[in-house]
């Protein structure tokens, strides 16, 4: 320990991860509206040759933003918040601060293999776990040493008890460890033939019907486990401390947490429904996705009332205004979800746009708002430097929202569109429509969602600007803010 | 207790983990052995079938096309039975899809034929002139990886007990037994052919990835 | 015992098992806060006061000598 100097807050891997946050949302977010101008624009499959088309282009859209963008977001407020809630410094451990560095440039250089992979088709082709066992091997490394730095900052901590946002980053962290093992269990078949073909390639240990319900309970849940448990962990630290207001009820966040751990893993079932797997599995899928909503509106709601009495706020942060529209569209898509999974809906609505379309909600609407609000939060505190534009962020706010608005009506009116024209049938019984006519009529929608992309990725380019502008130019602050984040018009 | 376990990290984590291992445990172990048995008569697929699949992989066709007909009528009207589990006992990975951008394909093999493959591959307007797919003329020139399908035969052979070399199953002999039976297959696939490098390709032993396709696609019923 | 019914089983007491246990949380929760035990609430505030000088909410008791005050 260091003896004249007064102990701070060391913020230099959380910077680091702050930057591939941006890095990898700019690159996820423009793939995505690529493979959307395609579905509408055909020809704009041939730009790349082969490496371009939309089937080639979609896992890397998906596991860009994924596992790039949200984990790099995830790191970056773990590394800040961590700290902050536990009341420790990284500066305090050599042995901590080498970890979280280690952790990051594997995972950087890891990121970009998984990059150039994916491009060139070397891939599992299992929804989210596209990558190879040589590159499972070093996710496996990656996941690991975040684990030393979540558990061995815990281990040196000031504060005993530890804050809900820990509790959710612990179980990520142990929830997609699990999954992401069970489900990539495969055998590389080049030892096994000794010596025969591509050294890159596996076969699944699962076949058939075995493989769906692994890949659907990890499918569903470590990802799930990304998009929700992680980034509640934010909103629980972001939104108290941005507005003043201690939590609502902490009991409720706390009660509100077993019941997601214990019900959400349930839920997974639900991707499966109508196919053949037991029905009594496909039951229980669709009635633990509607008692999900139970743990998933007891955190938002305690998020909203949170701010009772300060709603002001809103109108005068607009970060809050942030975190607010992100645990509506929380609200919205967890209410969503379970819908679909109703068995007599999932019966439309399963194959169609609606899936992708409900997705989104979640992701632009909640994940992607409220990393954008923590990355907010922190800049000021971590470069010493006020928010470029505070401007901007309202502009971007309402470019996004409008957005999102537009990608979720599009894709819903395609989504039941479609799913209704398949099962149409004549007065004689016969099918009405042959498939292509279901696609055909679908182009409107293609174009609208390609515009919402257009207009999504506008918005964050603003963000990624005013953060770039906020880390180099802005007005220096001298001592940091304690709630409102300083910002200049 | 409940306070004693929000105070130590450790068995905290004990907790969480165990309370989210549960559903997996309960749900999805004991079913293991029941689903994966194959139907009756239920072949593994030929190496030729497999570099097929691995193509099918690589350009990611579970991104726009499912294999897995649902029990409704209009399912079966379209795309023929539905989908039993048995049937893919031998798909490691399953390769269901979770969108429907194009049509299903679990018996397009039932539907299609190898002409049909080609020319909507080459240029898929010329044949669905909707169509929003985009072409793959790549496949006719890049070719099939036979030794990794070979390898991934003999990988299930071993591990799995799929039934290769077996009575009534699918032959696989040697390394070089099977590159040679891969190539009469494709040879048999090219005779409905009309693309000339593709022909000329496989009469000088070469296997393309559109024919490694197509002899997945037509086992597809 | 079939393997079907022993997966009943375990399912059927694993859930009432975890039930019992989430109820019995939530009447501990308020029980302890009533009887004046133990206030929940104020952990709320780990977010909202979190120098590494200010007061933890509750020290870490493992912690050594030289480390328990930051800057102090």
């Amino acid at each position: 320990m260091q003896s004249n100097a007064a102990l701070e807050y060391d913020y230099s891997v959380a910077k680091l991860f702050t930057y591939t946050t941006i890095l990898f949302g700019i690159i996820g977010m423009l793939v995505g509206t690529l493979i959307a101008a395609q579905l509408a624009f055909p020809q704009l499959n041939y730009l790349i040759g082969e490496y371009g088309t939309f089937s080639r282009l979609r896992p890397l859209h998906t596991d860009v933003v994924v596992y790039g963008f949200m984990l790099s977001g995830i790191w970056a407020t773990f590394y800040y918040v961590g700290q902050r809630v536990l009341k420790v410094s990284m500066a305090e451990s050599k042995f901590l601060m080498f970890m979280g560095k280690f952790h990051f440039y594997l995972y950087f250089v890891g990121a970009l293999i998984a990059v150039v992979t994916l491009l060139l088709g070397i891939t599992t082709s299992k929804e989210y776990a596209e990558f190879e066992w040589p590159i499972d091997l070093v996710v496996v490394v990656i996941w690991v040493s975040w684990g030393i730095s979540l558990f061995g900052l815990i281990g040196i901590r000031r504060e005993k008890s530890l804050y809900i946002s820990m509790w959710y980053y612990i179980a990520a962290f142990l929830g997609v460890a699990m999954l992401y093992l069970f489900n990539n269990m495969e055998v590389p078949t080049y030892f096994v033939s000794g010596g025969i073909g591509s050294i890159m390639h596996s076969v699944s240990m699962y076949a058939g019907t075995n493989d769906a319900l692994v890949q659907w309970w990890f499918g569903h849940n470590a990802v799930g486990f990304v998009f929700t448990v992680a980034i509640i962990a934010m909103i629980y630290y972001f939104l108290p401390k941005e507005s003043g207001q201690a939590v609502y009820s902490y009991k409720l966040s706390l009660l509100s947490f077993w019941g997601l751990m214990f019900v959400y893993l349930w839920a997974g079932g639900h991707h499966l429904i109508w196919s053949t797997v037991p029905d009594w599995m496909q039951t229980m899928g669709s009635v633990f996705s509607v008692v999900l909503i139970l743990p998933s509106w007891g955190s938002a709601i305690n998020m909203l009332l949170t701010m009772k009495g300060e709603w002001n706020q809103l109108t005068e942060n607009p970060l809050i205004k942030l975190m607010v529209l992100a645990s509506t569209f929380y609200m919205l898509s967890t209410i969503e979800g379970p819908i679909q999974s109703i068995k007599s809906v999932n019966a439309i609505a399963h194959f169609t746009d609606w899936i992708p379309g409900h997705v989104h909600d979640g992701v632009l609407g909640w994940v992607v708002f409220m990393i954008m609000a923590a990355l907010f939060h922190m800049a000021p505190r971590m470069f010493k430097r006020e928010i470029y534009s505070k401007k901007l962020i309202e502009i971007q706010f309402w470019i996004q929202t409008t957005a999102i608005v537009l990608y979720f009506t599009s894709m819903w009116i395609a989504g039941i569109t479609q799913g209704m024209m398949w099962r149409a049938v004549d007065e004689y019984g016969n099918l009405m429509y042959s498939f292509i006519d279901t696609v055909a009529i679908l182009h409107p929608y293609y174009v609208i969602r390609a515009v919402s992309g257009v207009l999504y990725l506008a918005g964050f380019l603003l963000f990624a600007y005013n953060m770039v502008k906020t880390m180099t130019s802005s007005k220096a602050i001298s001592e940091e803010p304690t709630n409102k984040t300083p910002m200049a018009a | 207790m409940f306070h004693w376990l929000e105070k130590n990290p450790f068995f905290f984590a004990v907790g969480v983990f165990l309370v989210i291992v549960f559903a997996g445990l309960i749900e999805i172990l004991p079913n293991f052995a029941e689903a994966s048995r194959p139907i009756a008569g239920l072949k593994p697929y030929t190496v030729l079938e497999l570099a097929g699949k691995e193509v099918y992989k690589k350009d990611n066709c579970i991104a726009c096309h499912s294999q897995l007909i649902r029990p409704f009528k209009s399912e079966t009207d379209r795309y023929g039975q539905y989908s039993l589990s048995g049937e893919y006992a031998y798909d490691r990975p399953f390769l269901w899809g979770s969108k429907r951008t194009g049509p299903d394909l679990h018996r397009v093999g039932n539907y299609r034929t190898t002409d049909w493959h080609e020319n909507h591959m080459w240029e898929p307007q010329s044949v669905v002139p909707q169509s929003i797919m985009p072409a793959y003329k790549h496949h006719f020139t890049n070719m099939a990886d036979i030794d990794t399908a070979y390898a991934e035969a003999v990988t299930v052979k071993k591990l799995f007990a799929t039934p290769y070399d077996a009575p009534n199953g699918t032959p696989l002999g040697t390394h070089e037994e099977a590159k040679a039976a891969a190539l009469e297959e494709a040879k048999a696939i090219t005779a409905n052919m009309k693309n000339q490098d593709v022909k000329d390709a496989v009469a000088n032993g070469q296997i393309p990835e559109i024919v490694a396709l197509i002899a997945y696609m037509n086992r597809l019923k | 015992m079939e393997l079907r019914e022993l997966q009943g089983y375990a399912y059927f007491f694993m859930t009432i098992f975890l039930v019992v246990m989430l109820y019995g949380y939530i009447i501990h929760l308020y029980r302890s806060e009533k009887k004046g035990e133990k206030d929940y609430e104020k952990y709320g505030n780990i977010a909202l006061d979190d120098e590494i000088d200010s007061k933890p909410i509750e020290k870490n008791p493992k912690l050594s000598k030289e480390k328990e005050g930051a800057n102090k």
